[in-house]
């Protein structure tokens, strides 16, 4: 099941000379439950691929499907709510909520929908995350590696149709990276999630279903498990 | 570049926004600092004008000098001017008179202009010799007189002729009372009149050089001449403008004062304080990669000192010159309304001690402001700007409260209160607004009760009755009446009233004295805000009275009063009662107020006592018409000095006082709209996250409007509760000590500063929440 269409995107930063192209008529597809990398140099367009997926930036052509809805069709307001409850994210710097708890920060976009969190729920990702014992915690108390669990468990908390990951290990340590790709390859599997992850770190693609590569601004599909590929 | 600390300029320019609100927020501390303390410079620069004009520029009147004791005077070195006056018949009751009327005789020094500018020679020169007399203008104009003509002054002990050398300007009181002033140098006044002066009124004024220590002056002079206190009086006006005055009650003003200046300079420092600080937080950053690159503590803490010399350079200046225009505003404004006596202020003046502080608190308080950011950029780790963490800077020592009530609302009360520092700060500096204002306010509670104020029935002329009887003429006013109604001889208002004095009155079974006066359309109407009980219709239109309150005379509208008049005793209905009339008829005298007709119809009398008027333009030549048509039948009062006098001391007054409450309010407004912007610029990474995890600009909205009313609301309590105690106290030494009023809560007062907080906290938002709306996620959270 398609759960991802994204058709000629493009993006253009600057004007004449200082005129970068960063996504050169983009296009791909996810299905449910795929777990996909998005490799490239720095620079070469693969965080702006994925903010443009996100809808935290507005690309400048091209379409993005997400469930079959348009997402650049909608209004400010429709998109940020389709993002709460479509989408999670997995920054790099974390960004967790410094004045909530940890569980608090789990269960965050539910709050935001003013929704009551199921508690099974929750104790069952926060069992997942390992991070029980650490539920009343604020995130200045935690590790890099446990606050990115955090952040795993947010974007988990809606069952989005996707979750974007960018660079999710990249402020962690080799343990802490290991333990973060695990998780995300166990969410993957046991809830069906469809997982788009940026990285440049050939070593975290080990795990992934598909691999894409974005070179001067241009997508190429390297196909399934890409590990002899990329060698 | 040569060495690290030129990084700053580069800094500014790049972090321009931040840069730019800690400038403005600079600019704005030093020119209210400033425009308050040049502003206060300028109220008393402006009240001493004021006080020469009206008092005379005299610090100190000794009584009763001989020759000896003034020359001693007149050698001391700290003395500028000695003069010698003397006056009798001031109250127009010893029969010296000139044509028929009163005359008020003076006799002083030639120095006497130069102490009382008011007192202007007109024309001609000072009666030097022992035969010649200034005359009044009045006397001029009424007598057809001039230069070197001979006027006859009978008096108790015969009549004297003087030879007339010029003439001064009518003084109020003289216009007021319609008498004539004469006026003869100290020696002749002395072989013609000192039998008929008072021993008291034998007065030697002397004025002291600029920058001497007034008080100890006087107390030297006091003990080496061996001059009884009692003999001793103070222009308390010029005293307390120069700060030089020894009352009691004028000192305590000057702490008053004081304190309010204090409350000013803390206030600038606490928003300069919060705004540097923030910088700073938002920088941490910035700092941590410095120390990551090598940078000592001590290097990051001498940066950030040299960051705020470079705002103080770029700031300062700003600021002191945008309060000096606002002081040259403030008094172009005084002297283009009242240029007779406010002619002398600076038109283009600096206030030095405004442009004193306001340069040395801006610039202590940057320096000082600049410590505490100093300190934490330089605990800054470099781990922290490595790691991305950044922002833990901001982190809470305990999670929010999310179970109670929306996420939103919970995250921006946390935000407010999740830090004690800095809600304490942020409430401080709220409540501060309210604290300034409120202490302010005591300056109009001050000038209601030590300000006199032209009320709406004051007149510019009235014609009164010679002997108090009601003597003019119905048909003179029917005359003015008509004029009034087609706009003649600049005549805005008539309104005439006829007196029955003590008359036998019986109410509530007791026998007393009332007086009765008869009211008009007008009179009526401005009786209204008296009204405390019953209805003013039926007394207008002559179905009863009005009574107005005084110990024993207290009824219930309804209740008949008797009153005993020529026609026999006659009984009348109270239609109401008034809580205060313009006149008293004494102790134990009653009054009462009725219509016209009524009053008529009670007394059979037909005529006025007096007969008001209002005019529209108060030239000389229009009261002059009025006069002529006055005659010599009745007294004719002229009120328009008296009036621009009193117009000017509550203008002057009131325009710094309200200037004062204007500043203190753009103060709030700033305070708030400064604290909210900084709070939000602080958190804009997080808003920024959160943007990406999915809250609506809706939702960051009513967490920004829970923080704001977070800050709000505490600032509120806290101010009130600081801000009523000392306006409590404040209210006390200005004003209950002085006339007795007792305090009562300043609702007005507080209801006010809190709509221009609410108002201020609510466009406090705006600039925010459109940031938030223009904010790119993207680039704000560095992705």
């Amino acid at each position: 099941m398609e759960i991802m269409e994204v058709q000629d995107l493009c993006k253009t930063y600057g004007k004449g000379e200082a005129k970068v192209e960063a996504l050169k008529y983009v296009s791909f597809t996810l299905q449910k439950g795929e777990f996909a990398a998005v490799v490239g140099e720095s620079g070469s367009g693969k965080s702006t691929l994925l903010n443009c997926i996100g809808a935290l930036d507005e690309p400048d052509g091209g379409k993005i499907l997400v469930d079959g809805q348009d997402l650049l069709a909608m209004g400010e307001e429709e998109r940020t709510i389709f993002r709460r409850r479509n989408i999670g994210f997995i920054f790099q710097s974390f960004h967790l909520i410094p004045e909530l708890n940890v569980e608090q920060n789990i269960i965050f976009p539910l709050l935001l929908d003013y929704k009551k969190p199921d508690l099974r729920q929750v104790d069952g990702i926060l069992e997942v995350l390992g991070l029980q014992e650490r539920r009343g915690h604020l995130p200045g108390q935690l590790s890099g590696g446990q606050q990115q669990r955090v952040a795993i468990g947010r974007a988990l908390i809606t069952r989005p149709k996707l979750i974007l990951a960018d660079e999710p290990t990249g402020n962690l340590d080799r343990k802490n990276s290991r333990e973060v790709i695990e998780l995300l390859t166990k969410a993957s599997r046991q809830y069906q999630q469809t997982i788009l992850m940026i990285t440049h770190n050939p070593n975290l693609i080990t795990s992934v279903d598909r691999v894409m590569q974005v070179a001067d601004g241009v997508l190429s599909d390297l196909g399934g498990n890409a590990n002899e590929k990329l060698s | 570049m040569k060495n690290y600390l030129e990084l700053i300029p580069v800094s500014a320019k790049i972090h321009r926004r931040q840069t730019r609100m800690t400038r403005w927020c600079i600019v704005i501390s030093v020119f209210l600092i400033s425009v308050i303390f040049g502003m206060a410079d300028m109220f008393l620069q402006s009240q001493k004008n004021l006080a020469i004009m009206i008092d005379g520029a005299w610090h100190v009147a000794f009584r009763e000098l001989d020759a000896e004791q003034m020359a001693f005077l007149s050698a001391r070195p700290e003395v500028k001017t000695v003069t010698r006056y003397a006056a009798a018949n001031y109250k127009l009751n010893m029969d010296y008179e000139v044509g028929g009327v009163q005359t008020v005789l003076c006799g002083f020094d030639e120095t006497f202009f130069e102490i009382y500018p008011a007192a202007g020679l007109l024309e001609g020169s000072f009666p030097k010799g022992t035969e010649e007399a200034l005359v009044s203008e009045g006397m001029r104009n009424r007598l057809g007189l001039g230069i070197g003509d001979e006027v006859e002054m009978t008096t108790p002990g015969g009549s004297l002729s003087f030879r007339i050398s010029g003439f001064v300007e009518d003084t109020s009181m003289m216009l007021k009372t319609d008498a004539f002033g004469l006026f003869v140098n100290t020696d002749t006044y002395l072989s013609c009149f000192r039998e008929a002066t008072l021993r008291e009124d034998f007065v030697c004024y002397v004025e002291f050089l600029p920058h001497c220590r007034i008080q100890k002056a006087i107390r030297d002079i006091c003990g080496q001449l061996h001059i009884p206190e009692d003999k001793v009086s103070e222009n308390a006006r010029l005293m307390g403008t120069l700060m030089q005055s020894s009352d009691h009650y004028i000192l305590m003003l000057y702490l008053i004062a004081f304190l309010l200046a204090v409350l000013v300079a803390v206030s600038g420092m606490m928003m300069i304080l919060g705004s540097m600080n923030s910088n700073v937080a938002q920088r941490t950053e910035f700092f941590g990669m410095m120390r990551c690159l090598g940078a000592t503590g001590k290097q990051v803490r001498r940066y950030v000192r040299m960051e705020a010399a470079f705002w103080c350079l770029k700031a300062i200046p700003p600021g002191l010159f945008a309060s000096v225009l606002t002081v040259w505003g403030l008094c172009r404004m005084l002297k283009v309304i009242t240029p007779t006596w406010f002619g002398e202020m600076p038109g283009f003046g600096v206030s030095m001690p405004g442009v004193f502080f306001g340069a040395v608190i801006g610039f202590l308080t940057v320096f000082f402001a600049s410590r505490t950011p100093t300190r934490k950029a330089a605990e800054v780790s470099p781990l922290t700007a490595v790691s991305g963490n950044a922002d833990t800077v901001f982190a809470a020592k305990r999670a929010a409260n999310t179970g109670r009530m929306h996420v939103e609302t919970a995250l921006g009360l946390h935000h407010a209160a999740g830090s004690r520092k800095n809600l304490i700060l942020l409430t401080s500096s709220f409540a501060f607004s309210i604290i300034l204002f409120l202490g302010f306010g005591i300056g109009v509670d001050f000038m209601k009760h030590a300000i006199k104020t032209l009320r709406p029935y004051t007149p510019d002329v009235a014609m009164i009755s010679h002997d108090n009887a009601c003597s003019i003429p119905d048909s003179l006013y029917a005359e003015l009446k008509g004029m009034e109604q087609k706009g003649n001889v600049g005549i805005r208002r008539v309104y005439g009233r006829s007196f029955a004095y003590d008359l036998p009155v019986h109410m509530q079974g007791e026998s007393k004295t009332a007086m009765l006066v008869s009211y008009e359309a007008y009179q009526f109407g401005w009786a209204e805000s008296s009204l405390t009980q019953g209805d003013m219709e039926s007394a207008e239109n002559g179905e009863g009275i009005l009574l107005v309150e005084k110990q024993g005379f207290v009824s219930e509208p309804g209740s008949e009063i008797e009153l005993e008049t020529d026609r026999g005793i006659q009984r009348v209905r109270v239609s109401g009662v008034l809580r205060d009339a313009p006149f008293d008829g004494g102790e134990d005298v009653g009054t009462i107020i009725c219509s016209e007709d009524l009053f008529r119809e009670l007394t059979g009398e037909t005529g006025y006592t007096i007969l008001d008027i209002q005019l529209r333009d108060r030239s000389d030549e229009t009261v002059e018409k009025l006069r002529s048509m006055a005659g010599d039948a009745y007294s004719f009062s002229d009120s328009r000095a008296s009036n621009r006098e009193t117009r000017a001391v509550y203008f002057s007054f009131a325009l710094f006082v309200y200037g004062f409450l204007a500043v203190v309010a753009l103060i709030a407004v700033f305070h708030i709209i400064n604290s909210v912007g900084m709070s939000v610029s602080a958190r804009m990474r997080q808003y920024g996250a959160m943007r990406a995890i999915g809250i609506s600009i809706r939702q960051l909205q009513s967490m920004i409007a829970a923080e704001t009313f977070a800050y709000l609301a505490g600032g509120m309590a806290e101010g009130l509760l600081v801000g009523l105690p000392l306006h409590y106290y404040l209210y006390r030494q200005a004003v209950t000590q002085r006339w007795g009023d007792a305090w009562s809560l300043p609702v007005a007062e507080c209801l006010i500063i809190a709509a221009v907080m609410t108002a201020a906290a609510a466009a406090a938002m705006l600039g925010p929440v459109h940031r938030i709306r223009r904010m790119s996620v993207v680039e704000t959270i560095g992705m």
